[in-house]
């Protein structure tokens, strides 16, 4: 993405009081423009520069919110969703590759929609060829898988939200 | 040249490393705890990746971790820095073995020179100088070391075999005294390096702590960039370095340059390294101990060379020769180092906190290396050094008057720091006559005196 494109982008934020937007563009990659808490000038920006697995058509996601966070220069990662209250987010415990089968040409452990019990496994992080199950902690629905499969995760990465009950 | 490096580090040297990537066109890669993501290195470096929580040991000091990140994200080479993992030969041994460039000597160099003992026994045999010290491989007994003190004489300086930075010593003037320390010293080398042997050296009262920078290549071509005196500390933490040494003349420097390169070689070292001797009164030297990484005071030394060390091991770890000859080595003028502590000059605590305003200085021979700026939190977590401010001039004297010149224009507002004590350091009279030996800051009270000068903020 050209500067003056985010150049564009970033004078559509000022109009709207935006405080966050993310494009996710095939050609031209993934993009987060994060204003500053104060709503003042200092805005960060991030290109994608840790390609997920191919990015999906166009789409963008906007937020306006009262709470915005600080100025931080991040590399393109899933942002944090906003979650309902009996939702919780399964972050990653260590950095590695996503996985969500146990093989390659294995179903994956869950999908979308699907309910799990206490301890069912739900994807793999795998760490110098070591495969590490990541269970569910407590009973519930899988209501998003956000990562996509061989996806490299960071600590504390989100991977899934679950509705519980 | 690598395409991709990992900097398995934070602070102050991890942009020093991100820098020297940039000059030569490698890419980089932060790693970054929970307590770090705002941290300059992070947004400094082409990618970032968070790789565990706050507390050290899950991941500046995690292999796993650590290793985990650079193989997913595709480094071809990691830096350790210094501290951390710089010295642990296991980390060194699992980037060579998962076929990534270390940027440092080999694994058996990090562990050789790793105990202390070994050492010393392998530095006898190729004829530098060592302290009377404990024969073998040390000592775990009280009784034993006993021994040793009786053969030695009084006063002793008991030591940790596997350690550093100044845990597990005590200074032992009597027999009274080894028995009580003895016990207590090893229990701290026990806690921090996993081992209970120890090993005695005779203590020099008034000696200098002069070092040599060594460099090499991976063909044993090796030579040394002069010395730094470090012998400014407080309970052996580094407070105030410099180049060249006081007291140097130019056959010393021949001589113990020759006996740090000697020292290299008989191991057959590669990378950066630096060599630790005691200088005593009477013009005699003895190796004490040898760094198998970049040091953080390094910077000096950059400065009366003009070579920049941490470029130059990144050049040899990629298996570069090492074009420099020792003929060609020249040493200009005088430079000084501050360590800025994030400490309360009073109490010595630590001042972790919200830095809401920094000014760092500037001008002909001021070089501030940091990570902090405006509103930038010093975290709990790690070590208090927030700064090095290395001054550069013509001659020591003009160092000195630099460096305070430096100093006091240096805005460090909300938390404390250990400028005051640096400001007392640079007037004190001795100083400034180049007397002092490693008991010099003893005669300093802790006092928060002249407060530096306050700029006038913008309004």
């Amino acid at each position: 993405m050209e500067v003056r494109e985010i150049k564009a982008l970033l004078a559509l934020m000022q109009e709207y009081a935006l405080v966050e937007l993310e494009i996710d563009d095939k050609k031209k990659g993934k993009v987060r423009l994060v204003r500053a808490h104060d709503g003042g000038d200092a805005i960060a920006a991030s290109a994608a520069s840790i390609a997920p697995a191919a990015a999906s058509a166009r789409k963008a996601s906007v937020r306006q919110a009262a709470s915005a966070p600080a100025s931080t220069i991040e590399a393109a990662k899933n942002a944090a969703p906003a979650l309902s209250d009996n939702q919780r987010l399964v972050t990653s415990p260590m950095v590695g590759t996503f996985y969500r089968a146990a093989s390659p040409d294995a179903a994956p452990f869950v999908d979308e929609g699907d309910s799990v019990r206490k301890g069912q496994p739900l994807c793999i992080i795998e760490a110098m060829k070591m495969m590490n199950e990541i269970e569910a902690e407590s009973a519930g629905r899988v209501v998003k898988v956000l990562c996509e499969n061989a996806q490299p995760v960071e600590y504390g990465q989100p991977l899934l939200i679950l509705e519980l009950g | 040249m690598f395409k991709k490096l990992l900097i398995a580090n934070r602070g102050t040297i991890a942009i020093r490393i991100i820098r020297a990537c940039r000059e030569l066109g490698i890419g980089t890669l932060a790693i970054y705890s929970t307590a770090d993501k705002d941290a300059l290195h992070v947004r400094m470096a082409d990618e970032a990746v968070c790789i565990g929580p706050a507390n050290a040991e899950d991941s500046y000091l995690s292999i796993p971790s650590i290793m985990s990140a650079v193989l997913t994200y595709g480094a071809d080479a990691v830096h350790p820095g210094y501290g951390f993992l710089s010295e642990n030969g296991d980390f060194a041994e699992a980037c060579r073995k998962s076929g990534v460039n270390f940027v440092g000597p080999r694994a058996r160099h990090i562990r050789l020179m790793g105990d202390k003992p070994r050492a010393r026994r392998i530095m006898k045999r190729a004829g530098v100088p060592i302290l009377p010290g404990s024969q073998g491989t040390g000592v775990t007994e009280s009784r034993d070391a006993q021994a040793d003190a009786e053969r030695l004489g009084f006063p002793v300086l008991i030591k940790a075999a596997a350690g550093g930075g100044g845990k597990g010593m005590r200074i032992v003037r009597s027999m009274a005294e080894l028995q009580k320390a003895f016990p207590l010293a090893r229990a701290e080398s026990e806690a921090a390096f996993g081992s209970r042997t120890m090993y005695l050296e005779k203590y020099l009262e008034e000696a200098r702590h002069v070092e040599f920078q060594i460099l090499a290549d991976n063909n044993r071509n090796i030579i040394h960039l002069g010395e730094r005196d470090c012998s400014l500390q407080r309970r052996h933490q580094k407070v105030l370095e410099e180049a060249p040494c006081p007291v140097m003349t130019p056959r010393l420097r021949e001589k113990m340059g020759k006996a740090a390169v000697r020292a290299a070689e008989v191991v057959g070292y590669s990378n950066v390294g630096t060599v630790e001797f005691l200088l005593a009164d009477n013009g005699e030297f003895y190796f004490i101990e040898m760094n198998t990484r970049i040091q953080v005071e390094h910077g000096v030394t950059e400065m009366v060379t003009g070579i920049d060390l941490v470029k130059e091991s990144i050049q040899m770890a990629s298996g570069q020769p090492l074009k420099l000859k020792q003929r060609q080595i020249k040493f200009d003028g005088a430079a000084i180092e501050c360590r800025v502590y994030a400490e309360d000059p009073e109490t010595r605590l630590p001042s972790p906190g919200v830095v809401s305003s920094h000014h760092a200085p500037g001008g002909l021979g001021v070089r501030v290396e940091t990570a902090l700026y405006d509103g930038y939190r010093v975290p709990v977590h790690y070590d208090p050094l927030i700064a090095k401010v290395i001054v550069h001039a013509d001659d020591r004297a003009a160092a000195i008057n630099r460096t305070k010149a430096a100093l006091r224009e240096y805005l460090i507002d909300g938390i404390r720091t250990s400028i005051p004590l640096h400001l007392r350091i640079l007037d004190d009279p001795d100083f400034a006559a180049g007397h002092f030996s490693t008991n010099f800051l003893k005669r300093f009270e802790v006092r928060d005196e002249a407060p530096p000068l306050r700029m006038a903020k913008a309004s």
